[in-house]
């Protein structure tokens, strides 16, 4: 069984004026139902007595006509009022108009007249709507008078009304249109504000609160919701906090061996031969740890909005040259064309310098092939207003879907054909990402599109538009 | 060969500072130890050091209160170590008068190369000039003295040897990157905020309006130049 209106489908506030709405019209129309109602039956009743005392005393007139000169009928018949009117004398009726026939008086009336006697009225329906007939018995010319009244008047005053009322129930139903509009915005307001405020969080700004309000049903949520963000906040420092420390903590004990390892690595010579292989893995693995000690102090400081750049102008083609000659490749091959070779950027270079050198570490380790850097003017750009850094290797390129994945912390770039590497701790691409963006820039990967197997990182850096290059610092 | 440097390291961590003196008394030099500030100050006192080797964090007085300290009285070059390159703690601690700074952890070689780098001796480019005229700045590189309006200014080691640099080629611009490599002795990725500091402590001392240099002046885009 499917539902065919599910309530809970509908927004909030699209209930809230659904609701005023509805109720505004069924107010209206049952207000506007009562009042045509009364209108109606006081106009018709009133309708009725005048027409009826005036039907009497044209009767009685008609009558004492008739007893003056009984063959003057439509004589006496046109006299008195625009009612068209019908006598029956002896059962000979005559009529003052063509409008009006026997045939038209209820039986039921004429019984009433004819029988019983008596004066009577009655509404009838006919091809132009309601009307009154009254008939009225003249005993003393053995007669029946009758007159017969189309009720316009009243017709054209309830059609006034009627209208009047029409209206009017448009008017409330929009007034309750408006009314829920701006009662439905207010009841969903604090919702809308914690919405904002949980997106503002969840991009990271997790000072972001609500304003404490005194709405009783509100502060509920509130308060809630602000310790709720208070206990994140806190964590999320806590976590921060502990890294950093703990990086920190770990920065001493790394000075005194790197140190201790110096002072033996002059007197290596000195040692026995399994000594100096203890020596040489201690000796790596000390700065393996430096560098890891370095990358999660650094990626600590991003988790934590605390990276202040250094930035300078930079020529791009010399800062290049200069980054991949202090990577772990220094010799690998760059290429740069003419216009590319003119480019300069804002960078703060020691920074940038790591992306390059984490980015040929990528290559080396993970690839095995040799890389080469190459620099352009971003693609599909007119006028360019950026460039790209591209290191491309000619290993076994990515598999498909973990191009983005691999720009995660400590992931390795895992996927069968990769050598897992036992060098790096898989934090080197992520700090890549961090600078990348923190330059303003972006950074991805994707496989070689000239035809050759392997990957390539595209490192893409807004162009310094400045006509000269400024110092950093004064 | 640099022998018989006296370096006086100032760390408040021992292991830290017994590993580092047992690595630079490989270079053959003489390392004096002290826990803080206060300790340095007294040691300083019975046996001037040629560099001071300062942690910034230190308890007591802290490293940059030890380096005015030390300024007060001595043209020593001082290296200080901070916890960050990013921070304020490098651009305060340069003002505070440190000549070169390290982030922990550092390699000993690492600090050996700075440490030769700032007790580098400056030569006159030109023998015969004993004496370098600047309007009313006066330089006597072999006596190492300068003179303003003919009264002797107070420059540490690194100034004297920056404003030489700029004095060998007078008018001539000198790039961040060539003082970084001829003061300092660092590359392309030295920190350009030492040479910026070190003018800004230079125009200090040897202008008569630092505000408005008329001798060191900036070269917007390229660098800086020493004139008349």
């Amino acid at each position: 069984m499917t539902k065919l209106f599910n309530p809970r489908r509908i927004g909030l506030r699209n209930r809230i004026l659904l609701i005023f709405v509805a109720g505004a019209l069924l107010l209206s129309i049952v207000l506007a139902s009562i009042t045509y109602s009364f209108t109606r039956s006081n106009l018709v009743d009133q309708r009725i007595a005048v027409e009826t005392n005036q039907a009497i005393a044209n009767a009685r007139r008609t009558q004492n006509d008739l007893l003056r000169s009984p063959d003057e009928v439509l004589v006496a018949l046109d006299q008195g009022g625009i009612a068209h009117k019908l006598i029956s004398i002896n059962n000979s009726w005559t009529s003052s108009s063509p409008l009006f026939s026997r045939q038209m008086i209820p039986p039921a009336l004429l019984q009433r007249v004819q029988v019983d006697k008596r004066a009577a009225s009655m509404i009838v329906d006919s091809a132009k709507g309601q009307a009154l007939v009254v008939g009225i018995p003249l005993p003393r010319i053995n007669a029946m008078y009758f007159e017969y009244d189309n009720l316009r008047e009243v017709r054209d005053a309830l059609q006034s009304v009627r209208l009047a009322l029409i209206i009017a129930t448009f008017i409330t139903t929009f007034v309750g249109i408006a009314l829920g509009v701006f009662a439905s915005r207010r009841a969903v307001r604090p919702l809308a504000n914690a919405a904002q405020a949980a997106r503002a969080i969840a991009d990271g700004r997790l000072e972001t609160r609500l304003e404490p309000t005194d709405d009783p049903d509100m502060q509920a949520l509130t308060s809630a919701f602000n310790d709720m963000v208070a206990t994140l906040q806190e964590r999320v420092e806590r976590d921060a906090r502990f890294t950093s420390d703990v990086s920190h903590e770990l920065r001493s004990p790394l000075m005194t061996l790197a140190a201790s390892v110096q002072v033996l690595e002059s007197r290596r010579d000195e040692l026995p031969e399994r000594s100096q292989a203890a020596l040489d893995l201690l000796s790596s693995d000390v700065s393996r740890f430096q560098g890891l000690v370095e990358d999660l102090l650094e990626i600590s400081r991003f988790d934590a909005g605390a990276i202040r750049l250094v930035l300078e102008p930079l020529f791009l083609f010399e800062f290049i040259k200069q980054a991949v000659s202090v990577s772990s490749l220094p010799r690998t091959e760059i290429r740069c064309d003419d216009i590319a070779a003119l480019v300069a950027i804002r960078g703060d270079k020691r920074r940038l310098a790591r992306v390059i050198a984490n980015l040929i570490d990528n290559a080396r380790i993970h690839s095995g092939g040799k890389p080469k850097v190459v620099i352009q003017l971003a693609e599909n750009e007119s006028p360019p207003t950026h460039v790209w850094i591209i290191v491309e290797d000619d290993g076994d390129g990515l598999i498909e879907g973990e191009s983005s994945k691999i720009f995660e912390r400590f992931s390795r770039g895992g996927a069968a054909g990769r050598r897992a590497g036992t060098e790096g701790a898989g934090l080197g691409l992520a700090l890549a990402r961090e600078h990348v963006t923190l330059h303003k820039g972006r950074i991805w990967a994707e496989n070689r599109t000239d035809g050759i197997r392997g990957a390539r990182f595209i490192v893409e850096l807004p162009i310094d538009q400045s006509p000269t290059p400024d110092e950093h610092h004064e | 060969m640099t022998v018989g440097i006296r370096v006086l390291a100032v760390e408040d961590d021992e292991r830290i500072r017994a590993s580092v003196k047992l690595a630079l008394e490989d270079e053959g030099w003489i390392v004096d130890e002290a826990a803080s500030g206060e300790e340095a100050i007294t040691i300083f006192g019975k046996h001037a050091a040629d560099v001071v080797l300062i942690d910034i964090m230190l308890p007591g007085i802290d490293g940059f209160e030890l380096c005015r300290s030390i300024r007060k009285s001595s043209d020593v070059p001082i290296v200080m170590v901070t916890a960050r390159a990013d921070t304020h703690d490098v651009v305060a601690g340069l003002e505070a008068g440190a000549d070169d700074y390290l982030t922990k952890p550092f390699a000993p070689k690492e600090l050996a190369a700075r440490i030769r780098a700032l007790l580098r001796r400056v030569r006159p480019s030109k023998p015969g000039h004993s004496k370098l005229v600047f309007g009313n700045l006066e330089i006597i590189p072999d006596e190492g003295k300068v003179l303003l309006d003919s009264n002797e200014v107070e420059l540490t080691k690194t100034e004297f040897r920056l404003l030489c640099e700029l004095a060998n080629d007078p008018g001539g611009v000198f790039s961040r990157e060539l003082l970084l490599d001829k003061v300092w002795g660092y590359g392309y990725f030295g920190d350009g905020r030492l040479v910026d500091v070190h003018i800004r402590r230079l125009r200090m001392k040897v202008e008569s309006d630092p505000a408005n240099p008329t001798h060191v002046v900036t070269v917007r885009g390229l660098g800086y130049r020493l004139q008349s």
